[in-house]
């Protein structure tokens, strides 16, 4: 569905996006990974035909520099950031629509589809920044287009927009359409991708499947967990006893490093020996530690 | 070139132009002042030889002159750059339009509702003047509206090329403002200095002119409507006598299209051509 052969984009003397190369076949879903300026959302912009570039580009075959339109026509885009002009919302679907050339009750099904039919008439200043995402997704579907391209879709959204928002990306992938996202969240990754692909300094440096891409890199997670002073040491004994040697006290409770997977057995495990949990956090490894892992292990 | 998707992009910047609020106060503005300038211009029978239409079409060629640079020379060169700067631009080329698309529609789309200003202010000038009995040349008149929206096109093309090779409006805003005193308010102290200071001959001073073109503007309004074109000084003069009164008005009305089509096709050129990288 998605060919990127030695791309390599240019700003002046900074190259942003450098001989990446990836395919993406119809029905797949991959995901674009990296800190911020690795170059994601320039290789982005390119596979939309937004930057010019050199290298190779097709969307379903069609070239995106010598069939701009066809190709575009093909993918729904959701930025970073949703950007429109100052119109009500319904307009703005209306003129989006109309470049897509896409029938008028599409405007009302989309609507509904993302749940925005009551803020039809507000203005898009008037929207909530999940609305506003919702609506720039709702643009990328007018056309039920086969390929879905997402730029960093969360990241301006709070947990429980981020949570809603994720869930309308899974149902459209489950549709069996393709999506190609950027994010620097491993949890999206686990949730939509069936590949990843990380980038640093505008380089593809490592691609792999998002279910043993911990297993593979050796990355562990944090679990900070909020319990009374005197059971601390219990909790600590009990976690040793279960093979958690990774586990300290942090002064309001404390704080276990342990594969991702055994997140929930180290909950169940307390919980089964009474140590009173009144909250708990988990840290993912951040993308700085990522692409460290990837450096160290060569690969 | 698809037309639905220009005459979309037209509909879209002519319904932000509208709903623009400094355009309206423009609008406003032109159209009161336009109708306080008729009513000045009736209060005396004949000003310099005009009369009627004439007589006010000539009251009307400076407050074109004033007005009419300002808003075409600001609302071209914020078209692109401001749409660049909030990321709507790149934005809406992820989408199957093209450049070449987005680029007619905006100029055409900014045009509309410039002209429908200029219209407004001579249509209810002209309006006045059938009222109050009509006298002179109506051809006069609708000849020096014509002649002003064909400025409003000029100075938007050299709005627009400002635009494309500007990344931010605040920035585009400054140079148009720079440009609209340049050509007006230091255009005729400049030919006046420049002429002074090198000692030019009569034709390299209308040469030197022919470089603004408010100026050119200027000159073949005042030609089109008077019947003395020594009020032109001796530049006028000169030119009557070189190229002939009609020839001097259609060398000038050449050189207003080209004021218009040179920066238009540059601007054209630079966005969708040599500045691929500036989205």
């Amino acid at each position: 569905m998605i060919k990127v052969k030695d791309v390599t984009k240019r700003f002046g003397n900074i190259t942003a996006v450098d001989r990446a190369c990836f395919s993406l076949n119809a029905g797949e879903s991959l995901a674009l990974l990296g800190v911020n300026g690795a170059g994601k959302s320039t290789l982005i912009k390119c596979v939309l035909g937004i930057l010019d570039y050199s290298g190779e580009i097709t969307l379903n075959g069609l070239n995106i520099k010598e069939n701009e339109k066809e190709a575009k026509s093909l993918a729904g885009y959701v930025p970073q950031e949703p950007l429109f002009y100052d119109m009500r919302t319904r307009d703005v679907l209306g003129f989006f629509g109309s470049i897509r050339r896409v029938r008028s009750s599409r405007v009302d099904e989309v609507l509904d589809l993302v749940g925005l039919r009551e803020h039809e008439r507000k203005s898009t200043s008037e929207l909530s920044g999940g609305m506003r995402q919702r609506l720039s997704f709702a643009i990328a579907l007018l056309s039920d287009p086969e390929v879905l391209i997402l730029d960093e879709p969360t990241s301006n959204l709070d947990a429980g927009a981020r949570g809603d928002f994720l869930n309308l990306i899974k149902e459209y992938k489950n549709k069996g359409k393709t999506v190609l996202f950027s994010s620097h969240r491993l949890d999206e990754v686990d949730l939509l991708a069936d590949r990843a692909l990380f980038m640093e300094s505008g380089k593809v440096v490592f691609e792999g499947r998002p279910e043993n891409l911990q297993e593979l890199l050796g990355l562990k997670i944090n679990i900070n967990l909020v319990v009374p002073q005197g059971s601390v040491e219990r909790a600590i004994g009990i976690l040793a006893r279960e093979g958690f040697h990774n586990a300290e006290s942090n002064g309001r409770g404390l704080n276990i490093e342990t594969d991702s997977k055994q997140r929930v057995d180290v909950l169940k495990k307390l919980l089964q020996e009474e140590i009173p949990i009144s909250d708990f956090k988990i840290q993912e490894p951040s993308m700085e530690n990522i692409i460290d892992r990837i450096k160290e292990n060569g690969y | 070139m698809d037309i639905k998707n220009v005459l979309l992009i037209v509909r879209k910047e002519a319904g932000e132009s509208i709903k623009n609020r400094w355009f309206l106060l423009y609008t406003i503005c032109f159209s009161l002042l336009a109708l306080l300038v008729l009513f000045l211009a009736s209060s005396r029978s004949e000003i310099a030889g005009y009369s009627g239409f004439g007589k006010t079409a000539a009251s009307l060629i400076n407050l074109v002159l004033l007005f009419v640079p300002l808003i075409a020379l600001v609302t071209g060169a914020i078209s692109i750059s401001s749409e660049r700067e909030n990321g709507t631009l790149s934005y809406l080329l992820s989408h199957p339009i093209t450049k070449s698309e987005i680029f007619v529609g905006k100029f055409i789309g900014t045009l509309i509702p410039i002209w429908f200003s200029i219209s407004l202010g001579f249509g209810l000038a002209g309006v006045g003047v059938a009222i109050g009995g009509g006298e002179g040349d109506v051809s006069k008149y609708i000849t020096t509206a014509f002649l002003s929206a064909l400025l409003a096109a000029s100075l938007l093309s050299i709005g627009l090329l400002v635009s494309v090779y500007s990344k931010r409006a605040s920035k585009s805003i400054g140079i148009a403002v720079f440009l609209w005193l340049l050509f007006i308010i230091l255009g005729d102290l400049g030919i006046m200095g420049t002429t002074v200071a090198m000692g030019l001959g009569i034709e390299q001073v209308f040469a030197l002119a022919l470089l603004n073109p408010a100026e050119v503007f200027k000159i073949a309004s005042v030609l089109a409507l008077s019947p003395r074109f020594e009020i032109l000084g001796p530049v006028g003069i000169y030119a009557v006598r070189t190229f002939g009164k009609e020839g001097v008005f259609y060398l000038l009305f050449g050189i207003m299209l080209l004021w218009t089509l040179i920066p238009l096709g540059y601007a054209y050129l630079a966005f969708t051509r040599f500045r691929k990288e500036e989205i």
